[in-house]
């Protein structure tokens, strides 16, 4: 007869008991949110009054939800491909350099290790109008005429974020981009150098061909990181001017947080959640075996 | 080769090394400028800050410093609380879980990786509302155990893979020479694993410590007052209480930055190991 050993019992337990963990604290919460999205609780006491779809429908016809969606979709754009541009540059200029490259990586690095609410406080300051650190420099160099008023202006709020946003992520977009590229067999650079190529197209024809897998992961990354951003936006701009730099993450927060109207918030959240399924379940696929 | 053409040649290559080097510089000006200008405005009374460049320091004013250290110590203290349980407790759990799924193969060990992993990918958002809800009813509301839980759970995922992908690289020779010599699985983890860890278990806590230290989403959510908030919610509520004293709300961003930087400082080459083992699985 089969006589479970302790250690096989202690194993099956330390494994139930992780598998329990994330399996009711992200799954089973996930589902208790769809649920929530389906009532209409409103207040501290939660409700349990099933009425289907109509907090969704509500949200399609409400402007702060569109507005939050409009400029979510142009966040994500815009940060992925700034994100990828950028820390892709600066991973091609870093592979140029021969001594200290190990110091400026550290260097790049630094804005990533900063919390979110510190990357929104001392950029609220760069994009202050008149007094702040972008308009000084404008006034100095006498350029008067290009100071838009940063965050405080509607038309460019957003801009004003994503940008705040590339500042933070760009080194670390680096170092998974400069790994790629030292993963490349030396003889095939050395190769193509003893055939006269040039430098750019080296990058171009060999180098860059060969980092779409790293330069993938970087994009789920960000991509992820698009959707739930959260305390840098509500500490640069909350959202504003009036809901110009709003977000899903600040609507659905709002929402259910100040307003409590958590079942639209539930539904919020259960927009973002789909939204990156729909991107990080083919990504984990087409991933899965490497 | 001439001479002549070797050194157009030569000249060349410094040419281009030239300008490398420029670009770098200008890079690493745009990348310092905002934590530039945040330590020059810290340092400044705020009629020096109303007429002084932001980019020159103008004083050694700690005035800023000291009144954002008397709002930020008791939530300084609270987020180093929080932050050191839930790093030990993710870490060991990260370990165990990364050695089980890892080194005792069973029938469904990569689905229920992936079914923890999907974790890291998870927009908090979708779990906000349970989240309160559960801390409420246990009655880990506004408590330090509550922040210490629910940043152990969420750390699970990203703990797990950190250790996987670090166990992968230890020999399965190894196990089996423990297993005759007649050890179970966890005096194999105890004995054989564990001593290997030392650089995964660095590379975890760094992470973690980092990433549990800087969450504002948790802490303003879970917590309402200066003796459970985190330093990070503290800060946020230091800028809403004193919108024009930008010297104050840069003392304070550096203030909680400071213990990050000193670890990046000392640790700084784990933490990044940590960012790129992250990134891959």
């Amino acid at each position: 007869m089969y006589k479970p050993d302790v250690d096989s019992i202690f194993t099956v337990a330390m494994l139930s008991f992780v598998l329990i963990l994330t399996g009711v604290f992200i799954y089973g919460f996930t589902a208790w949110n769809v649920v929530i999205s389906l009532t209409t609780w409103t207040g501290i006491t939660p409700t349990y009054d099933m009425k289907g779809f109509q907090m969704y429908l509500a949200l399609f016809s409400d402007p702060v939800f569109l507005e939050s969606f409009l400029n979510n979709v142009i966040l994500i754009g815009l940060f992925i491909s700034g994100s990828i541009l950028i820390g892709l540059f600066l991973a091609i200029l870093l592979d140029q350099v021969k001594r200290g490259a190990g110091f400026l990586r550290n260097c790049f690095v630094l804005p990533f290790t900063l919390s979110y609410v510190v990357t929104g406080t001392l950029w609220a300051w760069m994009y202050t109008p008149n007094e702040g650190v972008f308009d000084n420099i404008l006034g100095v160099l006498g350029l008067n005429f290009l100071k838009t008023g940063w965050i405080a202006n509607p038309d460019i709020s957003i801009y004003c974020v994503i940008l705040a946003m590339i500042w933070q992520f760009s080194g670390y977009i680096m170092i998974i981009l400069l790994a790629g590229i030292k993963s490349i067999p030396f003889s095939q650079v050395a190769a193509a150098r003893v055939d006269g190529v040039g430098e750019f197209s080296l990058y171009r024809h060999i180098i860059i061909p060969q980092i779409k897998g790293p330069i993938f992961v970087a994009f789920a990354i960000l991509f992820a990181f698009g959707i739930k951003t959260f305390a840098l936006v509500w500490t640069l701009t909350g959202g504003g001017p009036g809901i110009s730099s709003y977000i899903l993450s600040l609507d659905m927060y709002e929402t259910s947080f100040s307003s409590l109207k958590f079942a639209s918030g539930a539904a919020i959240a259960t927009i973002m959640i789909i939204v990156v399924l729909a991107v990080i379940v083919p990504y984990l696929y087409i991933t899965r075996e490497k | 080769m001439e001479l002549s053409k070797l050194l157009v040649f030569i000249n060349k290559m410094e040419l281009s090394k030239l300008l490398v080097s420029i670009i770098i510089i200008v890079f690493l000006i745009l990348n310092f400028l905002p934590i530039w200008a945040a330590i020059t405005t810290s340092l400044k009374s705020s009629l020096d800050v109303s007429r002084t460049s932001p980019l020159i320091p103008s004083s050694l004013y700690f005035s800023n410093f000291v009144e954002a250290w008397s709002r930020l110590s008791r939530p300084m203290l609270n987020s180093l609380t929080f932050t050191s349980f839930a790093t030990l407790f993710s870490v060991i759990l990260g370990s165990i879980s990364g050695y089980l799924l890892t080194k005792i193969k069973f029938r469904w060990s990569n689905q229920v990786f992936i079914f923890i992993l999907f974790g890291m990918y998870l927009p908090y958002q979708a779990i906000l509302i349970p989240l309160v809800q559960l801390m409420a009813k246990l009655g880990l509301y506004n408590t330090i155990p509550g922040l210490i839980l629910t940043h152990t759970v969420y750390g699970i995922p990203i703990c797990t893979l950190l250790f996987r992908n670090f166990y992968g690289f230890i020999p399965n020779s190894l196990m089996s020479a423990a297993k005759i010599d007649g050890a179970g699985t966890w005096r194999t983890y105890i004995e054989v694993v564990l001593p290997l860890s030392i650089i995964p278990l660095v590379v975890t806590a760094v992470y973690q410590f980092t990433r549990i230290w800087n969450d504002y989403l948790f802490g303003v959510v879970l917590t309402l007052g200066e003796n459970t908030m985190p330093a990070t919610v503290a800060l946020v509520n230091l800028k809403g209480s004193f919108t024009a004293d930008y010297g104050l709300q840069m003392a304070g961003g550096l203030l909680i930055t400071l213990p990050i930087l000193i670890l990046y400082i000392f640790l700084g080459r784990y933490l990044i190991r940590g960012y790129m083992q992250g990134a891959m699985h």
